[in-house]
């Protein structure tokens, strides 16, 4: 897979988990504040049953009908508001909860009524209670009216104390003279209806205040509950993001060290192989592995290096070759300085070699004219001796001074074939001496040649000196002049002379290597003449087999890459 | 009548030697050490044969060459070379060269050319 859909991948994912993180604690957060609803509405309840509480105590102290209102009004409220949360209600503490709490409710009610209810009767009873005392207190006289009035007394101790201890004092007084008489019996009657009356006052209010007090339990613990509830979302709320983070931290963790593993890796790598390359060392190569950015990298990489290598390769061979060419220079100037060098050393030697020899020649002519004396002959085999060592010195200066090269090159335009025949021209007399046979198999209308003429004279006569030198007496020589292309022209000298063996072919072309035996070469005739075909862009090759003789072919530039004038 | 023969050569013990024993085998021969005694020799007295030595200091001898021709042609000029250097070889065969001979000189090689050389000039007058 692709980095960059990796990279999309792993950017998506930790969203997502935001997303879902942020998702669930919007959710719980909802809930908080669901609950937090009813927490206030709880509370509302908790105020109403308040309300209602404050209101049953005035009620309970004043009997008063505002009171009574007041309270009714709240119980209304207060199952409105309870039947508004039943759910949650539900939910939290169960239905048997709410249902007792319902059921409480309207117990209270009901004994707030029955009390209001017991009120009333009560009025309408203390009011007959007096009415009847009244009226009997008019119509008793004497001991009766006594006797009644005491039990009136006792009457008002009721409603007064309103306790069992005056009331029994009341039914216990029971005189005679008032025994029998109806009316005393019907107040009596009602005195008795009254203090029932206080009982149950006394009972309802009792069963008010414990159903009071069981409404305010179910509320509080209703409230607690909700309290309770919130707490824990909370706490879960909290460790759901603690847990949610710490998923998204340490995956992140897991998939950037996954991802960055896979993107340093290979830059790693790259680097080590950089650092290899730049010290020339080519031997690894980047492993290719999957087909992302990275691999491609790598895979161009690996391209480059190649090129690279191939760039170095063909450097080196170009440097090789450069300094093979930067050789071949050297060699040549080298050649150039011996040879100038040489040739001024043999040029200051000649001329006192040719006294030397005319001296001996004068001495030895005089000699020969002089009568014969002691050691005649003696002194006549030391001068040819002086001779000898002349011709040898001689050959030597010769050799120098024939092939040293001048330092100046003259470029000319001449034809080839013509220098051929001069040069041959050069030789006949002996050529005709030794009886060597000269083919000159000169092709026409070869192109003419623009090089140094003088130079490359002294490449041919060099050449065909030493097959003059090579053949025996009877031998041939064959000079073959061809174009090898429109750029170069091919001379051939073949001999059939004693021809070179294999081992010195190698050498042939060093300075001061000869075959010759001591005394004839100076070693320097072929080394001079490859400096000389070198330098005028032209090559020189030999081919050789002992004793059927030896060719050399020479390719002259017909434009030679010289300057005239040019240093060499 | 012996031939007459004229050494033009800078170096004098080789010019002198070299008469001395061209006089001992009857050659008619002198020797002369610049240009301008040479020049000299031959307007007063014409020579059979002459040998040139090209290098001389102070001269050219070219022009000892040119002059020898322009007083008679038939003058047979042998070079005395110390080098076996085609230039010169090649640059005087136009110009009238009959020969060249390389330093040191072998006496007989020397001899057989000035008799050639001697022979040409008496077979080409008539």
């Amino acid at each position: 897979m692709k980095i960059r859909y990796k990279l999309f991948f792993s950017f998506s994912l930790y969203i997502l988990l935001a997303v879902i993180l942020a998702f669930f604690s919007y959710n719980e957060l909802r809930t908080i504040n669901t609950r937090l609803t009813s927490v206030e509405l709880v509370d509302d309840i908790s105020n109403i049953i308040l309300e209602v509480r404050r209101y049953e105590k005035n009620f309970l102290l004043f009997r008063n009908e505002e009171s009574f209102k007041e309270i009714r009004a709240y119980l209304t409220t207060l199952k409105k508001n309870i039947d508004g949360i039943k759910i949650e209600i539900v939910k939290e503490i169960g239905t048997n909860e709410y249902t007792l709490m319902k059921n409480t409710i309207t117990e209270y009610e009901h004994h707030i009524n029955n009390l209001a209810n017991n009120l009333r009767s009560r009025e309408k009873l203390t009011t007959e209670v007096e009415e009847m005392g009244i009226l009997l207190e008019q119509n008793l006289h004497g001991k009766d009216l006594d006797s009644f009035l005491t039990l009136r007394k006792h009457e008002k101790n009721i409603m007064l104390s309103k306790d069992q201890t005056t009331y029994e004092t009341f039914q216990s007084f029971n005189p005679l003279n008032l025994q029998g008489n109806s009316r005393i019996e019907t107040y009596r009657g009602l005195v008795s209806k009254l203090f029932e009356n206080y009982k149950t006052e006394k009972d309802l209010t009792d069963k008010i205040r414990s159903t009071a007090r069981e409404m305010e339990t179910i509320t509080k613990n209703l409230s607690k509950k909700e309290r309770e509830y919130i707490d824990v979302t909370l706490k879960k709320s909290g460790k759901l993001l603690l847990f949610g983070l710490l998923t998204i931290i340490i995956l992140g963790i897991v998939i950037n060290m996954k991802l960055s593993r896979n993107i340093a890796h290979p830059i790693k790598r790259l680097e080590g192989i950089t650092k290899k390359i730049a010290k020339g060392d080519f031997s690894e190569m980047m492993e290719v592995k999957g087909t992302d950015e990275i691999a491609s990298l790598e895979m161009s990489f690996n391209q480059m290096e190649k090129q690279l290598l191939d760039t170095k390769i063909s450097l080196e061979h170009a440097i090789e070759k450069l300094s093979e060419k930067q050789a071949q220079l050297v060699e040549t100037a080298k050649l150039a300085t011996l040879g100038t060098f040489a040739a001024g050393v043999a040029h200051e030697i000649n001329n006192p070699l040719a006294i030397i020899n005319e001296k001996a020649g004068l001495m030895k002519d005089i000699l020969e004219m002089s009568e014969d004396f002691k050691h005649k002959d003696r002194f006549l085999n030391m001068i040819d001796a002086i001779f000898k060592s002349v011709k040898r010195c001689r050959t030597i200066t010769h050799r120098i001074l024939g092939f040293s090269r001048k330092t100046e090159v003259s470029i000319e335009t001449f034809d080839l074939n013509d220098m051929m025949r001069e040069i041959a021209g050069f030789f006949e007399k002996e050529m005709l001496y030794k009886s060597i046979h000269l083919d000159l198999n000169l092709k026409e209308n070869l192109p003419k040649v623009k090089s140094d003429k003088g130079q490359l004279q002294q490449v041919f006569l060099n050449i065909i000196k030493n097959a003059i030198d090579a053949v025996h007496d009877g031998g041939s020589i064959a000079v073959t002049t061809d174009n090898k292309d429109e750029n170069m022209i091919n001379v051939a000298i073949r001999d059939n002379g004693h021809g070179i063996p294999e081992k010195a072919l190698q050498y042939i072309f060093e300075p001061f290597f000869t075959t010759k035996e001591k005394g004839k070469g100076t070693g320097l005739g072929l080394s001079i003449t490859y400096g000389i075909i070198k330098n005028l862009g032209g090559d020189i090759h030999v081919e050789s087999e002992v004793n059927k003789g030896t060719t050399f072919i020479v390719e002259v530039p017909v434009n030679s890459e010289l300057t005239k004038g040019e240093i060499v | 009548m012996s031939t007459k023969v004229l050494i033009v050569d800078d170096e004098i013990e080789f010019a002198s030697t070299l008469a001395e024993r061209l006089v001992i085998r009857d050659y008619d021969a002198k020797a002369v050490y610049t240009a301008e005694d040479a020049i000299t020799a031959v307007q007063s007295e014409p020579p059979d044969v002459v040998l040139l030595d090209l290098r001389m200091p102070g001269a050219n001898g070219f022009e000892v060459l040119s002059t020898i021709k322009s007083v008679d042609p038939s003058i047979e000029v042998i070079l005395l070379t110390g080098q076996l250097k085609s230039e010169s070889v090649v640059e005087g065969i136009p110009t009238g060269l009959f020969d060249y001979i390389v330093k040191p000189v072998d006496i007989a090689e020397l001899v057989k050319k000035i008799n050639s050389a001697s022979e040409k000039r008496n077979s080409g007058t008539p």
